[in-house]
């Protein structure tokens, strides 16, 4: 019964007094709930990832860390086309939907993966995002269970923005978060390096990524730290 | 039907109402009811904060006519107020030794049958919502894991009311989201730009935009987009290093 799933990731995310609301713990219950091997929670917004709310494990972390990188994944999927997108058999896929997204995430471990679209109403937020280090089909138990988990995402990201000040994001949205701040500040720098526009740094620090087969997020990093800077006469 | 299992179905009941057309008053009745049953109270009522500013009876066990009012009494003065102003528990109070703290609520609750009020606050993160009122026949305290299935139920409604009235509002709120996270990314952005100029790192940079936005009365998103469209140069800004501390 979807009330007595609910009510079970509802008792996990509660816990003991509702003082504070972590919204890591949506990650957690998330795969515990689903007994999967991690999740993550995708935002979303202007059709664009903004990064993750939060992330279960590292490897959670990199399958939504290269969702934002790509543009390509099981998230970025389930958001656009508003249903739940299962891949079961991430290595030996029936087709290859993904072809920038698979290796890397094979590499870490992913092989089956899961994305399921986070809204309340015609509000869509994002995704939710399930791995598993071994493949294979979600039981319908888990395909139930995250329905009902992206549902409750949805409601607690809206719950705790609406409480928040206004123009800014809610704090608790921040902690645990990862909306990629290393790489726009990377690009004002990039910027004025090369003295173009920031979004035309951007696309220079992507090439540099791609080129140089780096993540973006390494990259940006680098840049932030002063490792690496960009001059005019570079490609 | 054992103690847990009305607990359990109560609040099975509560989580099947997050749909977008759940009517609050049943939600809070169901709740009320369930008190009485599960905590051995001679009455329960859940009490709002209304769009006045004033604390309203949402739902009640009983439709007892003094029950009822001694819940509208509470809007002036009494346990729920208590409860509601501070955010915290106010358990065991004996209402023949409350000393004068409710002059007009605690006679009229004895009148009506009631020895010992309780009110347990419905709150999440500091916000308080409202308030969950227990009165009982007998004297006496409330068992200490009584209190705490209380306030459990008190936490789960209170998810409830919270998560739907911002579901009702989603689209609104997922607007100031994603107007939220632009203005974020246009702060990083800024950041950098700054922080390149000056040779300064992101905490000094924003520092910088910061002080710039005070000292001439601007919002720093304000500020930001205007180093970003290239309208104020950073290195005319004043550079900041650390915080004050």
């Amino acid at each position: 019964m979807a009330g007595e799933r609910r009510m079970s990731i509802l008792e996990r995310l509660v816990g003991v007094g509702a003082q504070g609301f972590e919204t890591t713990r949506l990650c957690a219950v998330g795969a515990d709930i689903t007994e999967l091997t991690g999740a993550g929670l995708m935002l979303m917004s202007g059709d664009i990832a903004r990064g993750s709310v939060c992330s279960s494990n590292a490897v959670s972390a990199l399958v939504e860390e290269l969702q934002f990188e790509l543009g390509e994944g099981p998230c970025v999927d389930a958001y656009h086309h508003d249903r739940p997108v299962l891949e079961p058999d991430l290595a030996t896929p029936s087709r290859v939907r993904w072809p920038a997204f698979t290796e890397p995430a094979v590499s870490a471990g992913v092989r089956a993966v899961f994305g399921f679209p986070v809204q309340v109403g015609a509000a869509r937020l994002g995704a939710l995002n399930l791995y598993r280090d071994t493949p294979g089909a979600l039981t319908d138990d888990q395909h139930s269970d995250a329905l009902v988990m992206a549902d409750v995402a949805a409601e607690v990201v809206l719950l705790l923005q609406a409480g928040a000040p206004p123009g800014r994001l809610a704090a608790e949205l921040e902690a645990g978060a990862d909306f990629q701040y290393v790489v726009h500040q990377a690009s004002g720098m990039i910027a004025m390096q090369l003295k173009v526009s920031v979004a035309e740094a951007l696309i220079r620090l992507r090439a540099h990524a791609f080129g140089n087969d780096r993540s973006l997020t390494s990259v940006a990093e680098d840049i932030v730290n002063r490792v690496l800077r960009f001059r005019e006469t570079d490609e | 039907m054992t103690r847990q299992t009305i607990l359990a179905k109560t609040f099975v009941e509560l989580a099947d109402s997050l749909v977008t057309d759940f009517d609050v008053v049943d939600l809070l009745t169901v709740l009320a009811d369930r008190c009485v049953d599960v905590l051995d109270v001679g009455a329960a009522g859940l009490m709002l904060l209304g769009p006045d500013g004033e604390l309203r009876v949402m739902a009640s066990s009983s439709e007892a006519m003094r029950v009822l009012e001694l819940f509208e009494l509470q809007s002036q003065e009494g346990p729920c107020l208590d409860c509601y102003r501070t955010g915290q528990p106010v358990v065991n109070q004996d209402l023949a030794t409350v000393d004068g703290r409710w002059p007009r609520f605690a006679p009229e609750a004895l009148r009506a049958g009631f020895q010992s009020v309780h009110a347990l606050p419905m709150r999440l993160r500091g916000q308080v919502i409202g308030a969950l009122n227990l009165f009982h026949i007998e004297p006496g305290e409330m068992r200490e894991s009584d209190v705490e299935s209380a306030q459990a139920l008190a936490d789960v409604a209170t998810i409830t009311i919270l998560a739907n009235r911002a579901a009702f509002e989603s689209q609104l709120v997922n607007e100031q989201l994603t107007s939220a996270l632009n203005s974020r990314v246009l702060i990083e952005q800024a950041k950098g730009m700054v922080a390149e100029r000056l040779g300064l790192d992101m905490e000094g940079a924003f520092n910088t935009l910061r002080n710039h936005a005070r000292n001439h009365n601007l919002k720093l998103l304000a500020v930001a987009q205007d180093v970003i469209d290239g309208a104020l140069a950073p290195g005319s800004l004043a550079p900041e290093k650390r915080s004050d501390r």
